[in-house]
């Protein structure tokens, strides 16, 4: 009986087997770099008929800028659909759109507004993720931009940050400098700082709550830590020499800083209270620009140890120093990815300053920008965006975002002011 | 007779022979030609129709001696007051003379000066031009290092290509085009490298993070191509984004290219997709 059995499972398992091996297999490997096409459909208002400002452009404009959307221009093209069961799906499809965003604005009491949105599947015709929220009519385009970081997450995996905030140094009257804060678009200008000595290199504390600073007013460069609610500040490091690029560790509990305290530049390593100084680096060369790992074990840095200036890293724990970048003979301002598996860097390219993106699990290298005078980049908190300086020969500065797949460049909308030193703070839960 | 005596005939030929040559050699040396080394001197004769008659002495230039005399007198006293306009003349000759050298000098100077500066001017222009030509040959010597480490990437990806073409030709490569089973696998290699290529143009992998992961689809197909029900995921990345791109890649890709063979069609109709959205290791 027990050998009927086995030979009937024998049976049984060659037979599955030749079935299985019927099936045909065809392997694919790799794929694109493409942009997901979405259609963001005006919001219909309800309740009362204000100029508050297009939610819908708000979107559009922040899927567009990460480089993983294409925002198509439905202008019309089709009515707008109140639900998922009024789509007609065969046309979103001849118009090759792969998602849809429709939502409805209530006008409430006291100013208020409800905004409701549901993000729809074309292919799977059917609504794949919805939401609501209740704001101040003035904070509608923050509305848009949580619409924005929710539908981002849902299709790409990563967490938006569209709702983030940046920093930047704006310098006015030719003479005086400003702290400025902005959305992460260049929307909402505020002012941290005004001096009449410039300020330079300004840093995110990881919780998003204080910004360190480079400022001349003492008639040499020293380091601040303020306050942004409050606007205290406080001095972090005043000695002897210059005191320059800090870099908050990811604890936000030290900062690497420059000093050149005794020799040349050299990193040190400081407490945020400012005690405990040390020095990290023992070299002869010129160690600057430092920029933490993600687990806080690696400090990237510049170095002319080789003679051009290149990008290494050293390990805390090990005191090891490895040189990161090979191509090109002039790499600077590191920059790495919250996940530690990508770096930015400025890289001299045929005499053009230009964007370089590094995978640091290949080293496969990317250029993401043209230049000629690029500078200063870096990364979105969620890595899929570099926040840089640009500007052509002779004309003013400008800031602005451009995707790591290097499919879009897009300026902030800052006018003419003349900015420089961008900060891109972190992601608020 | 004794004496002309010869053992053979090769003999007395060598002898007559030599015989021959001395004589030959004394008549060269009595009748010897006379060799010259120097050219013949040839003198050269003017010719003149007549005989050149000598010049008369004119008398009347001949004058007596008193007058000489008063002709000294006078002519000392003339020549002390030429002697001072001469002194002046060529003080001032000197002065001009001077002047002129000073002006030829620094005529001469500045020439010397431009030329000086022409010669500079050149010289960095050579350099300039070396220079430049330097940065150029550097430029071109950069831009050739890129070509070469395009084509070696190139090089890389063609190979990849290749050794997939090679996995999935494999059984077609044994038999080409061998009709098994009633079916002709060469044709329905074809067709599986047709559906592989559209599908893999619609993968969007940048949301599919960066690591090395695969997933995998079962389809079934229509003779249209296109698909019949939904993709069944059989295995996923463990990547929400990543399973939701390559599933709409599957259904972007319809309709997929299928043989009107029936035969080829029915090996077709369900099929495996196995996904490698950031290759392989």
């Amino acid at each position: 009986m027990n050998k009927f059995l086995q030979i009937i499972f024998a049976g049984f398992i060659f037979f599955s087997s030749s079935v299985l091996h019927a099936l045909e297999v065809i392997e694919i490997l790799g794929g694109k770099a493409s942009q997901i096409p979405i259609a963001v459909m005006p919001f219909k208002s309800f309740g009362a008929q204000k100029a508050i400002g297009k939610i819908n452009s708000v979107i559009k404009s922040d899927l567009s800028r990460s480089g993983l959307f294409y925002a198509l221009d439905t202008r019309g093209v089709v009515a707008a659909p109140n639900s998922d069961k009024e789509v007609n799906f065969s046309q979103w499809k001849s118009l090759e759109a792969q998602f849809l965003i429709i939502g409805r604005i209530d006008f409430l009491k006291k100013e208020k507004v409800k905004v409701s949105w549901s993000l729809i599947d074309v292919y799977k015709k059917q609504t794949v993720l919805s939401g609501e929220y209740v704001g101040k009519e003035k904070q509608i385009r923050a509305i848009g931009h949580k619409v924005s970081d929710k539908v981002y997450e849902r299709l790409t995996g990563s967490k938006g940050v569209f709702h983030t905030k940046i920093a930047f140094v704006e310098k006015y009257n030719n003479q005086k400098y400003k702290l400025n804060i902005a959305d992460y678009d260049g929307y909402n200008i505020t002012s941290l700082l005004d001096s009449k000595m410039p300020i330079i290199s300004p840093k995110w504390s990881p919780d998003g709550k204080k910004i360190a600073y480079v400022s001349f007013e003492k008639e040499k460069p020293v380091i601040y830590i303020q306050e942004i609610a409050t606007g205290k500040r406080k001095l972090l490091a005043n000695f002897k020499g210059n005191n320059s690029a800090p870099a908050w560790s990811p604890d936000g509990k030290r900062l690497a800083i420059v000093l050149t305290y005794s020799t040349n530049s050299q990193i040190y390593l400081i407490n945020a209270d400012g005690s405990d100084v040390k020095r990290l680096i023992r070299s002869r060369s010129i160690t600057t620009e430092p920029s933490w790992s993600p687990d806080g074990k690696e400090i990237y840095y510049t170095s002319n140890q080789g003679g051009g200036p290149q990008i290494y890293k050293f390990n805390l724990e090990s005191s090891e120093v490895s040189r990161v970048t090979f191509e090109g003979k002039y790499n600077l301002y590191p920059s790495l990815s919250y996940d530690g598996k990508l770096l930015i860097y400025l890289t001299q390219d045929q005499g053009n300053f230009k964007v370089a993106l590094q995978n640091l699990q290949s080293n496969q290298v990317l250029k993401l920008t043209k230049g000629p005078l690029d500078e200063a980049p870096v990364f979105a908190p969620n890595g899929h965006m570099v926040l840089f300086v640009y500007k052509d020969y002779g004309k003013t500065t400008k800031i602005g975002t451009v995707s790591i797949n290097g499919l879009k460049i897009d300026p902030l909308p800052l006018g003419s002011r003349q900015v420089q030193e961008p900060a891109w703070g972190p992601i608020k839960n | 007779m004794k004496f002309f005596k010869l053992e053979n005939n090769d003999e007395l030929q060598a002898n007559l022979f030599s015989f021959a040559i001395h004589l030959a050699l004394f008549l060269v040396m009595i009748f010897s030609v006379g060799w010259q080394t120097k050219i013949p001197y040839y003198g050269e004769v003017e010719i003149w129709d007549s005989v050149p008659v000598q010049k008369k002495i004119n008398k009347t230039q001949t004058t007596p001696k008193k007058k000489i005399k008063q002709q000294k007198k006078t002519t000392k006293v003339q020549k002390s007051n030429e002697a001072k306009a001469k002194a002046q003349k060529e003080a001032d000759i000197k002065l001009k003379k001077k002047k002129a050298a000073e002006k030829k000098a620094k005529k001469l100077k500045k020439q010397k000066a431009i030329k000086d500066l022409k010669k500079k001017v050149l010289k960095q222009e050579k350099l300039d031009k070396l220079k430049k030509e330097m940065l150029e040959k550097e430029k071109v010597e950069r831009l050739q290092q890129q070509v070469i480490e395009q084509q070696k990437i190139e090089k890389m990806q063609a190979e990849l290509r290749e050794n997939e073409l090679k996995q999935q030709k494999k059984p077609a490569l044994e038999g080409e085009n061998e009709v098994k089973g009633g079916v002709n696998t060469g044709e329905l290699n074809k067709y599986k490298l047709l559906i592989q290529q559209k599908i893999q143009q619609n993968v969007n992998q940048q949301l599919c993070g960066l690591d090395y992961i695969n997933l995998e689809f079962r389809i079934s197909l229509m003779p249209t191509g296109e698909l019949l029900g939904q993709p069944k995921m059989t295995k996923s990345s463990k990547i929400k984004s990543c399973d939701d791109a390559v599933e709409r890649a599957i259904i972007q890709s319809q309709p997929l290219p299928l043989p009107k063979d029936s035969g080829l069609f029915s090996k077709l109709k369900n099929l495996e997709l196995k996904f490698h959205p950031n290759g392989v290791e």
